[in-house]
């Protein structure tokens, strides 16, 4: 396969330099191309040497958006999504030290604050939260995820969260898998479209306060008031303006309070409701036991110990938000992880290469939150889907040409 | 009154920061509670608090052993062979 890098990065001087050190590499020509200039990729189709860009339509990224309010583990998620795809991810090497970008081998993760508008000032100038479109670039997220999607490396803005400030760019090239995270990744209807599977992690009012109270209790200046004050006062913004975007989601983790426990409202036993959506292209929902039933099911017994509350199994068809969606979920709590292979064994549809590989995923990150619960496993198993759903489009995308040929 | 002890502790730069915004946070609620300036005092509580926890996580993260190993990766204790 022939590999190709064409790198465009949008600076300020209209100056065009083309390189073309021409190696040969597996009987292939190797060509590497820079391109800058002030105009948005008007130079890639106008090249009369189109080898470059067939090839660079061959190493489409795929992109996949999570959206979640902060404080609701998208970090957690994400250290579980790209362990799935192996190699630890890390910030970018040697620059700036509060970039929020993660880099792993097969994943990039960039986090959509970076494309704020307003920095923390002239958002307290305007009265505006971030959670306001009106705080956020979206001309511009939808540029430079468009741009990366087709293959074409970007100058992106660094949001700081420390100081509040708009910081110089960074580079970040075109990844085999793209994932945005953040507030907004399906909010405007052109990044949406860009989108190849889209997440909402939907956390319950109980369960968003039970967890800032173990995040921000212990950190100074910090009371119960402040955090009730601070959930409180976003809620307006949240519920008009990211709340609705999990009707575009084709997976959504919803965490509730249990019903296993009457009244209890601690937040450390959790329903955890996968919610995954019917007919997505590359994408066929798990099941338990018989795919399309209404099951309840308690694994608790002689092959699974529970202590108190137990765990509770339901599976069934629903709609949601008008859509046919097929829920799995899961209320209490593991004792002992390593027990979660019998309930790995009667799901189907898991994507996995082995017998035993979400108990596994589970296991080396037996640490992070949410590990002995529905939370991790649903993770864990979106993980899976979202690999299931990369090699897919990677083959149906090195089938495409082979069909053009043989027609 | 509920008090927790520290896991780990936030560096200085945002722990200042954060008991700065609550401040501010309630001074500006104080006079209009419902004002979109009110809210954008919050939501920059939400943002430090947020930029703590995951600073506090990163910190956490660092195993003693580990840290002098990646200096000295000759050493008795440090040592490793594949095979």
């Amino acid at each position: 396969m022939a590999m190709c890098t064409v790198y465009t990065a949008h600076s300020l001087n209209s100056s065009c330099s083309i390189s073309t050190p021409t190696k040969t590499q597996l009987g292939f020509h190797q060509k590497q191309v820079f391109f800058y200039s002030t105009v948005k990729k008007t130079s890639r189709r106008g090249s009369s040497n189109s080898s470059e860009i067939t090839c660079s339509a061959e190493s489409k990224t795929v992109v996949i958006g999570l959206a979640a309010d902060s404080g609701c583990g998208k970090s957690t998620f994400m250290r579980r999504l790209t362990s799935v795809f192996g190699g630890a991810a890390e910030p970018p090497k040697g620059g700036n030290p509060d970039s929020n970008t993660l880099i792993s081998d097969m994943t990039t993760v960039i986090c959509l604050d970076d494309y704020h508008s307003l920095d923390r000032t002239g958002r307290k100038e305007k009265g505006v939260t971030a959670l306001d479109p009106k705080a956020n670039n979206f001309d511009l997220m939808y540029e430079q995820v468009k741009a990366l999607k087709e293959g074409i490396a970007v100058e992106k803005p660094i949001y700081n969260h420390v100081t509040g400030l708009l910081d110089p760019p960074e580079l970040i090239k075109p990844p085999k898998i793209l994932v945005i995270e953040g507030l907004h990744p399906m909010f405007d209807p052109r990044v949406r479209e860009l989108l190849d599977f889209s997440i909402y992690l939907d956390i319950s009012n109980e369960v968003k306060f039970a967890w800032k109270i173990q995040r921000d209790m212990a950190e100074r200046g910090h009371s119960l008031e402040s955090i009730k004050a601070s959930i409180e006062a976003r809620k307006p913004d949240f519920d008009a303006y990211i709340d609705p975007q999990k009707q575009y989601a084709d997976a959504v983790i919803e965490v509730l309070p249990t019903q296993l426990i009457p009244d209890d409202n601690e937040g450390k036993v959790l329903r955890v409701r996968l919610i995954m959506k019917e007919g997505v292209k590359f994408f066929s929902p798990v099941y338990l036991f018989d795919e399309g039933s209404t099951i309840s099911w308690i694994p608790c017994g002689r092959k699974l110990t529970c202590s108190y509350p137990g765990i509770k199994f339901f599976y069934g068809p629903e709609t949601y938000y008008g859509h046919e969606v097929s829920v799995l979920e899961m209320d209490g709590q593991f004792d002992r992880l390593d027990e979660l292979i019998y309930v790995e064994s009667h799901l189907s549809n898991l994507s996995t290469k082995f017998y035993g590989e979400v108990t596994q995923q589970m296991l080396k990150h037996a640490d992070f939150p949410g590990s002995n619960n529905g939370t991790g496993l649903f993770q864990t198993i979106i993980g899976l889907k979202i690999r299931d759903l990369f090699e897919q489009i990677v083959a149906s995308k090195a089938a495409a040409p082979l069909e053009a040929t043989k027609a | 009154r509920l008090r927790i002890q520290a896991m780990a502790t936030t560096p200085e730069r945002i722990s200042e920061k954060v008991v700065e915004s609550i401040k501010t946070a309630e001074e500006v609620c104080a006079g209009d509670p419902v004002s979109g300036e009110c809210a954008a005092a919050w939501d920059t509580v939400e943002e430090l608090s947020s930029a703590a926890s995951h600073e506090r996580q990163k910190n956490k993260e660092s195993d003693p052993l580990e840290t002098y190993c990646k200096d000295n990766p000759e050493t008795d204790e440090c040592r490793t062979y594949d095979n």
